[in-house]
C-alpha cells in the first residue's frame, strides 16, 4: 500500500518537473508566478479581512436583490428567484424520471408567467408598478424574457435568410447585418427614447417592456446568425430524404431542419444568453435600476461614498456566480442533447 | 410552390412590412409635429455651446455641432485603435500562455480569461475608472522628475497627457477584449494538427522557430476571421465610454439630444457613423486576410 503511494508521488513529481521546471526559462517563469500568486493572495486576504468595510454590502442586501420593491411584498420576487434556483439544482441533480424530464422544459418556460404574476400582482396580490422593480430580480427578468422572445424571432429570421424567395431573403439579411453593425447601447437607446415617438398618441409601453423589446430586436439578429450556421451544416441528404418521404415544406422545416439546427447551434445560443445577462447591465446607463444600477445608486448615497471597491467586487461576484450557474446548466443541456442523439 | 404563389407571397409580405413602416413613420411625423421639432438637419451648423474635455483638434464651445460630432468621431477612433493594438498584444500573449507548456501559466491565463469573460464590461470599465484612476491621490502617485506622472488626472509622459477617462476606457476595453482574443488565438493554434508540431520537432527546429515558421502561419487563416469579429465587438463596445465620461461619438450624440431634443436625427447620425466604422474595420481586415493568403501561396 505504502509502495503504491510513494510511486504515485514519484510520478506526480516527475510530471511536475516536466511541466514546470523543464528548463531554466520555464523554472524562472514558474517561480515568478508562484511569487506573484502568493503576494496577490496575501494582499487580497489582508484586504478582505482587515481593510474592506462590508457594511455597504450587508446592510443593502435586499436592495441588491429586489431594488425598491415595497419591503412587505419582497417575498414575491424572493419566491421567484428561489424557485428558479431550486429548479436549476433540481435539473442538475434531480431524479431521472422520464415523464418529469420530458416536462422540464415546460416547467422552465412556466417560470416566466409565474415571475411576471408575482412581480405585477393582481388576482389576490396587491398590484405593483414596474418602476418599483429592480436589482437582481429585474436583471434576471430582462434576461429571461428577452432570450425567450428572441428565440422564435431569430429562428424566423434565419429561415427567411435561407429562403429561396429573393425579396424575403434580402430584407432579412439587411435587418440582420444592420443590427449586427450597431452597438447594443444604440438599440437600447432607441428602445427607451425613440419607441415612444413611433407609437400613436396616447399609447404607452412601460420602460421595462421597452427594454425587453430592444434586447429582443438586438439579440434575435445574433441568434439568427447562429441558427443559420446550424441550418447550413445540415447535409442536403436530410432534405432529400424528407422529400422522398413525402413531407411538405412546412413539415420539413418543423420536424427536420429546426430540431437539428437548434441542436447544432445550442452552444452558441447558450453563450448568447450568458452575454445577454451581462449586457443587461447597460440599462444602468439608461435609467433602469437593475443590479449595476443599484450599485450606482448605493455609491451615490453619502453614507457609502467612496466605497467603490467593495461594491464592485461584490457585484462582480454576483454576476460571476449567475453566469457560472447558467454555464453549468448549458453544459448539462448539451450533454443531454448528445445522449438523445445517441439513442436514435 | 409554383411561380405565381411565390410572387404573391413575396408581395404580400412586402406590403405588410412597408405598411407597418408607413404606419410607424406616420406616427413619428404626427409626434414630431406635435412636439414642434420637425425633422431637419439645419441645426447641425449652429454653435454647440458645450465644452469637451478631450479634443485632438482645436475645439471651442462656439464651434458648430458638426465639428463637435467630428471631434467625437476622432475620439472614438483614437480609443478604438489604441485599445485594438493593446488588446491584440495582450490577447496574443495570454493565448500563447494558455497553450504553452508551463501548466501553471496555463492555469493562470485560464483563470484570467474566465474572470474577465464572466463579468460585464460596464462593471469592469467603472472599476478601472473609479477605483483604478480616481482612487489615486491628487498627484505624485508616481513621479519621476516631471517626465512620467500618474495621478487621478491621468498620465503625463514628457509633454503628452492622457486623461484618466481615456486611460480607464483603454485599459478596460483592452483587457476585456484580450480575454476573447486569447481564446481566438488558442483556437487557431489548436487548429494546427499535432503532426505539424511533431514534424518540425523531428526536423530539428527549436520550439520558437517552429512556432514562428510552422505553426503561426498555418494558424493565421483560422485566427483572422475570429479576430475581425472581436475588433468589431471592440468598436461597438467603445460606446460604453459614456459610463466613464469620455466624449466619444455616442456620448456627444447623447449630449446633443439632451440639449436640442433632436433624437431621430442624432440616432441616424450615430447609425451612419457606425456603419462607416464597421466598413473600415472589415475592409482593413479583408485586405490583411488577402495579404496573408497571398504570402502563403508564394512562399
Amino acid at each position: 500500500m505504502l509502495k503504491i503511494y510513494i510511486s504515485s508521488i514519484k510520478v506526480f513529481l516527475k510530471t511536475l518537473k516536466k511541466k514546470l521546471f523543464s528548463n531554466l526559462f520555464n523554472t524562472i517563469i514558474t517561480l515568478l508566478i508562484i511569487l506573484f500568486i502568493s503576494v496577490a493572495c496575501f494582499n487580497t486576504f489582508e484586504w478582505l479581512i482587515s481593510q474592506a468595510n462590508w457594511k455597504v454590502v450587508i446592510s443593502n442586501l435586499p436592495l441588491y436583490a429586489f431594488g425598491s420593491y415595497p419591503p412587505n411584498e419582497q417575498w414575491r420576487p424572493a419566491t421567484w428567484i428561489i424557485s428558479l434556483l431550486l429548479l436549476s439544482i433540481f435539473t442538475l441533480c434531480g431524479p431521472e424520471w422520464k415523464w418529469l424530464r420530458k416536462n422540464l422544459l415546460i416547467i422552465w418556460v412556466g417560470t416566466i408567467p409565474l415571475g411576471l404574476y408575482l412581480l405585477y400582482g393582481g388576482f389576490g396580490l396587491s398590484p405593483i408598478m414596474s418602476r418599483h422593480w429592480g436589482g437582481l430580480t429585474l436583471t434576471i427578468l430582462l434576461t429571461v424574457c428577452s432570450s425567450l422572445l428572441s428565440l422564435p424571432f431569430g429562428i424566423v429570421l434565419a429561415l427567411c435568410r435561407q429562403s429561396s424567395l429573393p425579396l424575403i431573403q434580402k430584407l432579412s439579411s439587411i435587418y440582420i447585418d444592420a443590427m449586427r453593425a450597431i452597438p447594443l447601447i444604440a438599440v437600447l437607446f432607441f428602445g427607451q427614447l425613440l419607441i415612444p415617438l413611433f407609437l400613436p398618441v396616447g399609447i404607452e409601453i412601460d420602460r421595462v417592456w421597452r427594454a425587453i423589446f430592444a434586447f429582443t430586436l438586438f439579440v434575435s439578429a445574433y441568434i439568427a446568425e447562429d441558427i443559420r450556421g446550424g441550418l447550413q451544416s445540415i447535409p442536403n441528404t436530410q432534405i432529400e430524404a424528407a422529400n422522398s418521404l413525402g413531407l411538405n415544406q412546412y413539415q420539413i422545416i418543423q420536424f427536420i431542419l429546426i430540431p437539428q439546427a437548434l441542436r447544432i447551434a445550442l452552444p452558441a445560443l447558450t453563450n448568447q444568453s450568458i452575454g445577454l445577462f451581462q449586457n443587461t447591465s447597460l440599462m444602468a446607463i439608461l435609467g433602469l435600476v437593475e443590479l449595476l444600477g443599484v450599485g450606482r445608486s448605493i455609491l451615490a448615497n453619502p453614507e457609502f461614498i467612496g466605497q467603490y471597491i467593495e461594491v464592485y467586487v461584490w457585484l462582480a461576484c454576483v454576476y460571476w456566480m449567475v453566469c457560472t450557474i447558467m454555464a453549468i446548466l448549458a453544459r448539462h443541456l448539451e450533454q443531454r442533447m448528445t445522449i438523445n442523439q445517441a439513442n436514435f | 410552390m409554383n411561380i405565381n404563389q411565390r410572387i404573391f407571397l413575396q408581395f404580400g409580405i412586402c406590403i405588410i412590412i412597408f405598411g407597418l413602416i408607413g404606419i410607424l413613420i406616420n406616427n413619428l411625423t404626427i409626434n414630431l409635429v406635435r412636439t414642434g421639432l420637425g425633422f431637419n438637419f439645419s441645426w447641425l451648423f449652429k454653435p454647440a455651446s458645450f465644452a469637451l474635455a478631450e479634443h485632438p483638434l482645436p475645439y471651442t464651445s462656439s464651434d458648430s455641432y458638426v465639428w463637435a460630432l467630428f471631434i467625437g468621431w476622432l475620439n472614438s477612433l483614437k480609443v478604438i485603435f489604441s485599445s485594438l493594438i493593446l488588446a491584440t498584444f495582450l490577447g496574443t500573449l495570454i493565448g500563447f500562455a494558455r497553450t504553452g507548456k508551463n501548466s501553471l501559466l496555463g492555469l493562470i491565463s485560464a483563470g484570467y480569461i474566465t474572470i474577465i469573460r464572466q463579468t460585464p464590461l460596464l462593471l469592469q470599465l467603472m472599476f478601472w475608472y473609479f477605483v483604478g484612476f480616481l482612487g489615486l491621490k491628487d498627484n505624485m502617485f508616481i513621479q519621476i522628475k516631471n517626465i512620467f506622472n500618474i495621478s487621478n488626472q491621468g498620465i503625463e509622459f514628457s509633454g503628452l497627457t492622457f486623461s484618466s477617462e481615456f486611460l480607464a476606457l483603454l485599459l478596460g476595453l483592452s483587457i476585456f477584449t484580450s480575454a476573447y482574443i486569447a481564446e481566438v488565438i488558442r483556437g487557431g493554434i489548436l487548429s494546427v494538427s499535432r503532426g505539424q508540431w511533431e514534424a518540425f520537432r523531428s526536423l530539428g527546429l527549436s520550439e520558437r522557430q517552429g512556432l514562428i515558421r510552422i505553426v503561426i502561419p498555418q494558424a493565421l487563416p483560422a485566427i483572422i476571421p475570429g479576430l475581425t469579429s472581436q475588433y468589431l465587438n471592440l468598436a461597438k463596445n467603445s460606446t460604453l465610454a459614456i459610463a466613464v465620461g469620455y466624449s466619444d461619438i455616442y456620448a456627444i450624440n447623447d449630449t446633443i439630444i439632451n440639449q436640442t431634443g433632436r433624437s431621430i436625427e442624432c440616432f441616424i447620425i450615430l447609425l451612419v457613423s457606425f456603419l462607416i466604422l464597421n466598413l473600415l474595420i472589415t475592409n482593413t481586415m479583408e485586405i490583411i486576410n488577402r495579404l496573408i493568403l497571398k504570402s502563403r501561396k508564394y512562399s
